[in-house]
């Protein structure tokens, strides 16, 4: 297991750095440059080339960046400047990943319980109505579900703060909810349909023969055959989370790190969008790997493969 | 072998409401099981023979229906009338079964010795050690090598005889008074089929169950059976003993399965097969099922339902052709040397 993580590592590393070359001579095709202000002359603008680098041929600042990076310098942002992008993502990474965590257990908790709540009435009312809700939460956009909750939780009955961020723990219960709705839903709509396929398996077939009453049928055999599959859907759904919603930051001024992935591209601030880009893919491919090592762990047809 | 009958079986109806309508599957049978006997219940599919093994254990889908006025005598007990806990209590307890495919009817999640287990845990009052060491001694009789090794496999690493054995051994857990096999090495090859019908028989012999033993296969019949129901379209169509059935057999149907049965004699490419399809038992025909498939049929057939007709004390046919105004005709070559080894067998006093 362990060789099999290293081996896994080693991978992820070399992908990472075929994210970043991609991504760096794809910036490059941008038009414009990154000091398009009209009020800058010329002189100016090639003084802060130069400041940044920007006039050596690509190749070089390709290899200088890669440099810089294998010793954890990210380079300093060109819109705020003077701040490094290390610790621009230093300090709103961790905002966006604990709201992210909040709204991925909630969407996996609640995920997980409509889904199998669902899979055991098959076509009754309540799965009706549950699958219209589950629908509704994959196709409705987050800033649609943040508005109305915004709207009722907030102003019409006040029962939690409309914005803000590190005051109280309150502050982060609405914008965790616009965020958890799309992976509930998600999740909801994929146990179901793993549960109802192992609910008419054989291997439960045989084991209602043995006696076992409904509850015991889910609890010892039907839960773990469905959840293997899901699992499969954390990762990328972890990594999405994580490194936060440009719209639901901004609805709630949460001062995360999805505004600045976004902000970036049009300003074409360079060190940004490569460092984000860098933590988003590194993000990703670590929960992937996460994921693969639970799924060895609970289902023992990949564990001695 | 002890002759008081463990089940009895009357007028057992069962339909299935489907979007096209009612689906007659079972169009009233009726027969017993003696104790410690194994009754095979022959067809093809579609006849009926996999609704009756799970209506025995319940185990029907959800639009299935049984009449009224069925009735399925347990232990003096009517099976029809359990609700879903006392069916708990009967299913791998007392009445058990072994299914078809054993590549999928174990949890691939969860080891092999506590699915042997999990039956016993559920109906005998013992603890989780004490269970395993049960399961233990089953992995033994059903003929599982270095067992103790190979508790906590996972079933993806056993071979399909190996885990049909698993599903064998589970369902022998809690000594139950009857085994329902539904094929159960259809899915197996032919080396290990025989294998695994002789392991069943021995555990039988131990246990003093009774088995009832569902199959399109008349050639396994013939090892593992003392009697033998032919099924057609929902209805049973013969009944008797292995070798009443073999050998002096009365039914045009059971006549066209026997033939269709390969045998050491059989030449190269001359194996014969019974023509057309069965019925569609949304619409069953008014009078014998087979009648369109019976190059024998009389007029009869087609407007009016054969009664039984005692053949001898425990073999009876639903076929016109036993009443005593029908013109005698005379069935296949093949037929015919059976009846003639019938007759050799009776002269002899077999």
């Amino acid at each position: 297991m362990t060789k099999y993580i290293l081996k896994r590592l080693i991978i992820l590393l070399f992908t990472l750095w075929i994210v970043i070359t991609l991504t760096f001579f794809l910036m490059q095709i941008m038009p414009g440059t990154p000091f398009n202000n009209p009020h800058l002359s010329a002189q100016a603008i090639a003084q802060m080339n130069e400041t940044y680098g920007l006039d050596k041929p690509l190749w070089q600042q390709y290899l200088t960046y890669l440099v810089n990076a294998l010793h954890g310098d990210l380079g300093t942002s060109f819109q705020y400047q003077n701040q490094s992008v290390s610790m621009l993502i230093g300090q709103r990474l961790p905002i966006s990943a604990q709201l992210g965590l909040q709204a991925l257990v909630v969407g996996l908790v609640v995920g997980l319980w409509l889904g199998s709540v669902s899979a055991r009435h098959q076509n009754s009312k309540l799965d009706g109505t549950l699958g219209v809700f589950s629908t509704l939460g994959i196709a409705m956009p987050s800033f649609i579900i943040a508005i109305a909750l915004l709207y009722l939780f907030g102003y019409e009955w006040q029962l939690f703060p409309v914005s803000g961020w590190g005051d109280s723990f309150s502050e982060t219960v609405l914008p965790t909810l616009a965020l958890a709705a799309a992976p509930a839903a998600v999740t909801a709509r994929f146990v179901r349909s793993e549960m109802i396929e192992s609910l008419h398996s054989d291997y439960i077939e045989l084991a209602r023969a043995k006696g076992l009453s409904d509850k015991e049928l889910v609890n010892h055999h039907a839960y773990r055959n469905s959840l293997i599959p899901v699992l499969t859907l954390i990762g990328p759904m972890a990594a999405n989370l994580l490194t936060g919603s440009v719209l639901v930051e901004n609805i709630f001024s949460i001062p995360g790190i999805g505004q600045q992935f976004v902000s970036s591209i049009p300003t074409k601030d360079f060190p940004v969008i490569m460092g984000t880009t860098i933590v988003y893919a590194a993000m990703l491919m670590f929960m992937i790997l996460v994921t693969d090592v639970l799924t060895a762990v609970v289902d023992p047809r990949v564990r001695l493969q | 072998m002890m002759n008081d009958t463990i089940l009895q079986v009357k007028d057992l109806v069962v339909d299935f409401n489907t979007y096209a309508g009612k689906v007659q599957a079972i169009r009233n049978i009726s027969f017993d099981l003696k104790k410690g006997e194994t009754l095979a219940i022959v067809g093809e599919s579609g006849s009926g023979k996999s609704v009756t093994t799970k209506t025995l254990m319940g185990l029907n889908a959800e639009n299935a229906r049984i009449a009224e006025d069925s009735q399925l005598i347990f232990k003096g007990n009517d099976l029809s009338k359990l609700d879903a806990k006392g069916w708990q209590k009967i299913r791998g307890n007392e009445i058990a079964m072994v299914f078809q495919d054993p590549m999928t009817s174990l949890d691939p999640t969860m080891k092999i010795g506590q699915q042997i287990a999990e039956p016993i845990l559920k109906h005998q009052n013992v603890s989780k050690a004490e269970a395993m060491e049960q399961a233990l001694k089953l992995m033994v009789g059903v003929g599982i090598p270095e067992p103790k090794e190979h508790i906590n496999d996972y079933p993806h690493q056993w071979s399909g005889g190996m885990r049909q054995r698993a599903v064998i051994a589970i369902a022998l857990a809690a000594n139950p008074d009857i085994l329902i096999a539904d094929e159960p090495t259809t899915a197996l090859d032919v080396t290990i089929q025989a294998q695994i019908l002789r392991m069943m028989k021995d555990q039988q012999a131990k246990y003093h169950s009774s088995i009832i033993f569902i199959t399109h296969d008349l050639g396994v019949v013939a090892g593992i059976a003392d009697r033998v129901a032919v099924m057609y379209a929902g209805k049973i169509v013969e009944y008797g003993t292995v070798d009443e059935i073999y050998f002096n057999p009365q039914h045009p149907y059971t006549w066209g399965l026997l033939d269709s049965m390969p045998t050491t004699d059989t030449k190269q490419g001359s194996l014969e097969a019974i023509p057309g399809t069965p019925p569609d038992l949304l619409y069953p025909p008014k009078g014998d099922a087979f009648a369109n498939r019976n190059q024998f049929a009389l007029a009869i057939d087609h407007e009016q339902q054969p009664p039984f007709f005692k053949v001898s004390d425990s073999h009876y046919a639903a076929t016109w052709l036993l009443d005593e105004r029908a013109p005698k005709v005379t069935p296949p070559a093949p037929i015919l040397q059976r009846w003639q080894h019938w007759h050799d067998m009776q002269a002899q006093g077999v």
